[in-house]
C-alpha cells in the first residue's frame, strides 16, 4: 500500500552517495542547476562553523528548490537510529529531538537502503514522523548523506502542496548533500577529539590534588602543565606521614589521552595507600612495581618518592627510573644522581633501594617529570643541566617553580605534560611566637612545631618527648578553659638560652581545678617534666610558664 | 590524615584493638569508646595495643582507665601491649600512674595473659 505510492528512485548508482533518477528526464534548465552547483560550492562556506555551514546549506537549498522545508538528520551508529540536527520551515524537528529508527519510515529508509526516495503524497505513506504530517506537508524528496561509504545522515526536503520532484532537483539535493556530508563529519570528528581532550583534561585535574596541605617546618608547592596537544599521565603528590614526616611524589605514565590519565589515577592511588600504611619509599616503590605487573596490562611509568623527616632534616629517595631530583642549597644547585632501579612494572627482583638525601635549613628539594627536560634534537643531560641553572639561587619554592618554568618552557607550548613538586625544609625561628586556636586538633600541630624547634636548639630525643608532653598538656589545659562555646585563642612562646629552653602558654580563660584523680594527670605531667613550673592564676587568664635544662648539653 | 587510627581483630575469646599514630584530648574518646563498642560480651577481655603509638597523653591516659572500670564491670580483663621503647611509657611514668591494667610486651604474650586468667564471672 504504502509502497506503491513511493516512486523508488534507484539506479544506476553513480557511486557512494550519488544516485541518480532510475528513469533519467533531460535536463531542462542547465542555467538553473550551475546556479545552484555555485551556491554549494562557494568558497566562503568553508568558513563557516558546523552549525552556521547546516544553516546556510539549509537556507541555500530552500531557495533553490524553492520548498516549505528542509531538515538534515544525523546518524547516531550507536542506537542505529537518526537524530534530527537542523531544519527550516520545521524547527520543531529539533527542538523535539526526533528520532527514527534507520531502516523505518521515510527517512530510515533513506538511511537504511542508501537510496534518494520521493513520496508524492504523505497522507497516505509510511511516514513515522508525526511531525510531517501535522504540518500538513504534502510531497516528500529525500537523499542518503554519505562519506567514503559511511552513512552519516539524511538530507530531506519537503512541499506543503502536492509536488512532483523531477531530477533536477534531486541533482541539487545531492549537491546540498555532497557538501554537507563531509564537513558534518569532519566537524564530529573535531568535536569528538575536543570532548575527549577535554576528558583527559577534567580526569587529569580530579586525579591531581586539589591542596597540597600545611605543614610545620616545610613549604611546598606543585604545578601541572598540560601538553599543547593531549594530556598525559604525569602526577604528583603530596602526603602526610606520622612523626613528623611528608612524602612527596613525582610520576609519569608513559602516553596520552585517557587511558593514561587514567593509569596515572590507579598508579597515584595505589603509591600513596602504600606510602600511609607506613612504608619507606623503596618498598612503597616495591610494592606499586608488583601493583603494576598484577595488572596484566601493558603499564610503563617512572615514579620517585621521597619522605622528608622534619625531625631529622634528611631524605630518604628512592627512584624507579625517574630522572634526578634538582637539590638547591644557598647559592649552590645540583642534580642528585643514583643509579635507579628500573621503571615501575620491570623491577626484574622486586628491588628498590634507597638513597637519603641531606636538606640543611632552607635547602628545596625539586621534583619534576620529563617534559621540562626534554627538547628535539637536545641531549636530556643538557636539559637537566638547563634546570640546574634556572634553580640556581632560588629562595623559595614558588620561586624554583616559577624559574623552572619561565626559563625550561618553550614559548610555543609544551610536547609533553609536566609536572613538579617542591619541598623547601624552612629555617626554624629560634624563638615562637605562635598564636593558636582553643581546639582539641591544635594540640598535634603544636607537638609537630615544638618537636623540630626542639631539635634545632639541640635537644635529644628524651629532651624532646618530655618537653613536648608538657607543652601539650599545658596547651590541652588552655583549650579546656577556653570552654565553652565562644571561639577563642591562645598563645604559645619559646626560647631558649645556654641549653635551656623556657615555654610559656597563656590563655584568656578561667583556671579551673582539676577534676578527679586521672584529670590531674596532665599537671602532674607538666611538672613531673620540667625542671621549673610556674602557673599563674588572673583575672583575665592562666599562664603556665616552663623551663627544662636539655640534658645532653 | 587522621591522627589516630585504630584496627580491631576479634578472636576467639579476645578483642585485639591496634591503636596506630597519636592519642590525644581530640581523639583518645573515640578510640575508648571504639573498642569498648566492638567488645562482645562473652569475650575474655580486650588487648590494646599500643606499639604503634606515637604519642600518647593524659586524656588518653584517663581513657585508658575508663575502658578498664568499663571492662571490670562486664567481668572482662584489659591488657595493654607497650614495648620497652615506647613513648607510652614516658606518659605513664610522667604522670606518675600505675599501669591501667597488665602490661606485656607483644600482643602474643597478651593473649596468652588472657588465656591464664579465670574466665569471667558469672554475674
Amino acid at each position: 500500500m504504502a509502497e506503491a505510492n513511493h516512486e523508488r528512485l534507484r539506479r544506476p548508482q553513480l557511486g557512494s552517495g550519488q544516485i541518480a533518477l532510475e528513469v533519467a528526464e533531460p535536463i531542462t534548465e542547465p542555467s538553473e542547476q550551475v546556479r545552484s552547483s555555485y551556491r554549494f560550492s562557494d568558497p566562503a562556506l568553508s568558513e563557516l562553523s558546523l552549525d552556521a555551514l547546516l544553516d546556510e546549506l539549509l537556507n541555500r537549498t530552500q531557495a533553490a528548490l524553492s520548498v516549505d522545508t528542509v531538515a538534515i538528520l544525523l546518524h547516531d551508529e550507536e542506537s542505529q537510529q537518526l537524530v534530527a540536527r537542523a531544519a527550516k520551515g520545521i524547527e520543531e524537528e529539533v527542538e523535539r529531538g526526533v528520532r527514527i529508527p534507520v531502516g523505518r519510515g521515510f527517512a530510515g529508509r533513506i538511511a537504511g537502503e542508501r537510496v534518494a526516495i520521493f513520496i508524492a503524497d504523505v497522507d497516505h505513506a509510511d511516514v513515522l514522523n508525526p511531525l510531517l504530517r501535522e504540518k500538513g506537508i504534502r510531497s516528500l524528496l529525500g537523499v542518503p548523506l554519505i562519506v567514503e561509504g559511511k552513512l552519516i545522515g539524511v538530507l530531506h526536503v519537503g512541499s506543503l502542496t502536492p509536488r512532483e520532484f523531477g531530477t533536477n532537483d534531486l541533482a541539487v539535493l545531492q549537491l546540498a548533500a555532497a557538501r554537507a556530508a563531509p564537513a558534518i563529519e569532519r566537524a564530529s570528528l573535531a568535536a569528538r577529539l575536543e570532548h575527549e581532550h577535554n576528558v583527559s583534561i577534567a580526569l587529569q585535574r580530579s586525579l591531581l590534588p586539589k591542596s597540597l596541605g600545611e605543614f610545620p617546618g616545610l613549604t611546598v608547592a606543585s604545578r601541572y602543565l598540560p601538553a599543547r596537544e593531549e594530556v598525559g599521565g604525569d602526577w604528583y603528590d603530596v602526603i602526610e606521614l606520622p612523626r613528623g614526616r611528608v612524602g612527596l611524589v613525582i610520576g609519569d605514565v608513559v602516553g596520552h589521552g585517557i587511558a593514561a590519565a587514567a593509569l596515572m589515577g590507579r598508579l597515584r592511588t595505589s603509591l600513596h595507600a602504600y606510602a600511609i600504611e607506613g612504608h619507606g619509599p623503596g618498598r612503597t616503590l616495591e610494592l606499586v612495581d608488583r601493583f603494576v605487573q598484577s595488572l596484566n596490562e601493558p603499564a610503563m611509568a617512572t615514579a620517585a618518592y621521597a619522605v622528608f623527616d622534619t625531625y631529622t632534616s634528611k631524605v630518604q629517595y628512592a627512584t624507579a627510573g625517574h630522572l634526578p631530583p634538582v637539590v638547591v642549597s644557598g647559592s649552590d644547585a645540583r642534580a642528585f644522581e643514583v643509579t635507579p632501579a628500573p621503571p615501575l612494572g620491570a623491577f626484574p627482583y622486586g628491588r628498590c633501594p634507597e638513597h637519603e638525601i641531606p636538606l640543611e635549613s632552607g635547602d628545596l628539594l625539586f621534583l619534576y617529570t620529563d617534559g621540562l627536560v626534554e627538547r628535539r634534537g637536545i641531549p636530556l643531560s643538557d636539559g637537566i643541566e638547563a634546570l640546574v641553572e634556572a634553580l640556581r639561587g632560588a629562595t623559595s619554592v614558588e620561586d624554583a617553580c616559577r624559574s623552572a618554568v619561565a626559563d625550561l618552557v618553550p614559548i610555543e607550548g609544551l610536547r609533553d605534560d609536566v609536572a613538579i613538586v617542591a619541598l623547601q625544609n624552612n629555617p626554624v625561628p629560634r624563638e615562637l611566637h605562635l598564636h593558636l586556636p582553643a581546639e582539641p586538633k591544635t594540640l598535634a600541630q603544636v607537638r609537630r612545631i615544638l618537636r623540630r624547634w626542639l631539635v634545632e636548639r639541640g635537644a635529644d630525643e628524651g629532651d624532646v618527648a618530655e618537653v613536648t608532653i608538657a607543652v601539650s598538656e599545658a596547651c590541652a589545659n588552655a583549650i579546656e578553659h577556653a570552654y565553652p562555646p565562644a571561639p577563642a585563642d591562645f598563645q604559645l612562646d619559646a626560647w631558649g638560652t645556654n641549653g635551656e629552653i623556657t615555654v610559656a602558654v597563656r590563655d584568656t580563660g578561667q583556671w579551673r581545678p582539676p577534676r578527679g584523680q586521672n584529670r590531674g594527670r596532665g599537671l602532674s605531667i607538666i611538672i613531673a617534666a620540667m625542671d621549673d613550673v610556674q602557673i599563674d592564676r588572673m583575672e583575665n587568664g592562666t599562664e603556665v610558664l616552663m623551663r627544662r635544662r636539655l640534658r645532653h648539653r | 590524615m587522621s591522627l589516630a587510627d585504630v584496627q580491631i581483630t576479634l578472636m576467639p575469646n579476645a578483642l585485639v584493638a591496634h591503636v596506630t599514630g597519636e592519642v590525644d584530648m581530640s581523639n583518645a574518646e573515640e578510640m575508648g569508646a571504639t573498642v569498648i563498642g566492638a567488645t562482645p560480651n562473652e569475650a575474655q577481655g580486650v588487648v590494646l595495643d599500643l606499639s604503634r603509638v606515637d604519642y600518647l597523653d593524659s586524656a588518653g591516659i584517663y581513657v585508658i582507665y575508663g575502658m578498664r572500670s568499663s571492662l571490670q564491670a562486664r567481668g572482662q580483663s584489659l591488657i595493654l601491649v607497650i614495648p620497652p621503647d615506647s613513648p607510652v611509657h614516658d606518659a605513664l611514668r610522667l604522670a606518675g600512674a600505675e599501669h591501667p591494667g597488665e602490661v606485656t610486651e607483644t600482643v602474643e604474650d597478651a593473649l596468652r595473659a588472657l588465656d591464664r586468667l579465670d574466665p569471667p564471672a558469672a554475674i
